[in-house]
């Protein structure tokens, strides 16, 4: 799938929609600003303190001012506009969202139709009773297995996308790295001491585990629930994965060769 | 391809997502929305051999002594410094400001915009340019599409180097 104008647009408009949604009691006051400058742009250079000092204080007064107001109002839009959100929130993680609830939600109803049939098949039911599975812990299983949805290396500091692998053509894979990892930053940054990484992004059922080398991470978008046994399997799968490409760094800079590896190493491996 | 990440910084509301919205999408919007944290854009140029892909960090506007977070520069191979040539406020401690994002980055270039050039007279304009100190390389309009893509193509060429 072609990543069209188009399409850009539309994603843009969807961010701008989060802010719209973030930000709207404020907006006018924004506007208000923005006209204010305005204005001045056009008045004259006398006013340019007045206005400083009043975007000064709106900056520094905001959290004090409007975070009451910018909670409630996250807090209802959410409630109110769970689509909206997810299709605003979408760009920013790619489809990986938005794709998760929808994937989550068909792979249930379906694992339920599926199992409930099984359930009924005499064959399975005498199975598990020689096995001592229980039927329900099957069903449930079956209905939450985790699936590997999205499997990107990244250059640890720039974001720069090296390889990567997806169950569905993402947009902008670029965009997606380049945020991932500005997420990153930002985390880093404000929470945590130097050294330590960001290892985790959770969003409802869906997982993004930021495995964290020295000049590169591998994020991975993990569907469905992850039992012990397939987090246990999936580290050793990285671990042998990266000990092939960094014993030859040259690896990292052929984009093809590099999607070949995590085909064979991460997917089937 | 090549890819390089580059940064855009300045304090907030000189026009730097303006100015990529105009390079990547050509476009221009009155409208002001601050930018929150950041956001990344890409876009595909081509230097005299090749194609190279920008990552465009768009980093939210500083105000006053407020730094840019050390950890956005990181990796990044170029950096612009966008001010407004309308608001004094905006380039009065450019010295200090450029040589900060210089520390900051490790970078030893930093391309430096004023933008908004449709706001100005020609003698306003001149009057600023006697009074800031610093090497301008390009005076830009993200409004009138006035040297966005020669600055663009100045960073990439930066980025390279
Ligand atoms: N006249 C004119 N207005 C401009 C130009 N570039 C940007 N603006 C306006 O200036 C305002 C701020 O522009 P932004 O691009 O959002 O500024 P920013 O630097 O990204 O701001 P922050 O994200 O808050 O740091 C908007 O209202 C724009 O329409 C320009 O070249 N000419
Ligand atoms: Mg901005």
């Amino acid at each position: 799938m072609k990543n069209s104008p188009q399409d850009n647009l539309k994603k843009e408009n969807r961010f701008e929609l989060l802010r719209e949604l973030l930000l709207e009691d404020d907006r006018e006051k924004f506007n208000a600003l923005s006209e204010e400058i305005v204005m001045r742009e056009k008045v004259a250079s006398r006013v340019d303190p007045l206005i400083d000092a009043k975007l000064n204080e709106l900056r520094e007064n905001f959290p004090v001012e409007f975070g009451e107001v910018i909670t409630d109002t996250i807090k209802t839009q959410i409630r109110d506009s769970q689509d909206e959100v997810v299709d605003a929130l979408y760009p920013i993680i790619g489809k990986l969202i938005k794709k998760a609830i929808v994937v989550e939600i068909k792979k249930l109803s379906d694992n339920i139709n599926k199992s409930v049939k099984r359930t009924f098949s005499f064959k399975d039911y005498f199975k598990r009773k020689v096995s001592g599975v229980n039927e329900g812990d099957a069903a449930l299983q079956d209905a939450f297995k985790p699936v590997l949805e999205e499997i990107f290396i990244i250059e640890k500091n720039s974001g720069i996308l090296l390889g990567n692998r997806s169950t569905e053509n993402i947009a902008n894979k670029d965009m997606v790295s380049g945020m991932l990892t500005a997420i990153k930053s930002f985390a880093e940054d404000a929470f945590s001491k130097e050294g330590q990484d960001l290892e985790d992004i959770k969003f409802e059922t869906f997982h993004i585990t930021l495995y964290n080398f020295n000049t590169i991470y591998i994020a991975i978008a993990i569907s469905g629930v992850q039992t012990l046994d397939f987090k246990e399997e999936l580290n050793n799968k990285i671990h042998n994965f990266t000990e092939i490409i960094f014993d030859n760094r040259s690896n990292l800079e052929n984009e093809k060769k590099l999607n070949k590896l995590i085909v064979e190493h991460l997917i089937e491996g | 391809m090549i890819s390089k990440k580059v940064l855009l910084v300045g304090n907030f509301g000189v026009g730097k997502t303006s100015l990529i919205r105009r390079f990547v999408h050509n476009e221009f919007s009155e409208d002001y929305i601050s930018t929150i944290g950041v956001r990344v854009s890409t876009k595909v140029i081509q230097t005299n051999k090749e194609s190279l892909k920008l990552l465009i960090w768009d980093v939210a506007g500083t105000n006053g002594d407020q730094t840019v977070p050390k950890a956005y520069f990181l990796g990044a191979s170029a950096a612009m410094f966008v001010f407004d040539l309308s608001r004094e406020e905006t380039y009065i401690n450019i010295v200090k400001q450029i040589d900060m994002v210089k520390e900051l980055s490790g970078l030893k270039n930093i391309v430096v915009i004023g933008n908004k050039r449709d706001l100005m007279t020609a003698d306003k304009l001149h009057i600023l340019l006697e009074k800031v100190d610093v090497t301008i390389d390009f005076i830009t309009s993200a409004k009138e599409n006035e040297n966005v893509e020669d600055a663009f193509k100045l960073l990439g060429q930066q980025s390279l180097k």
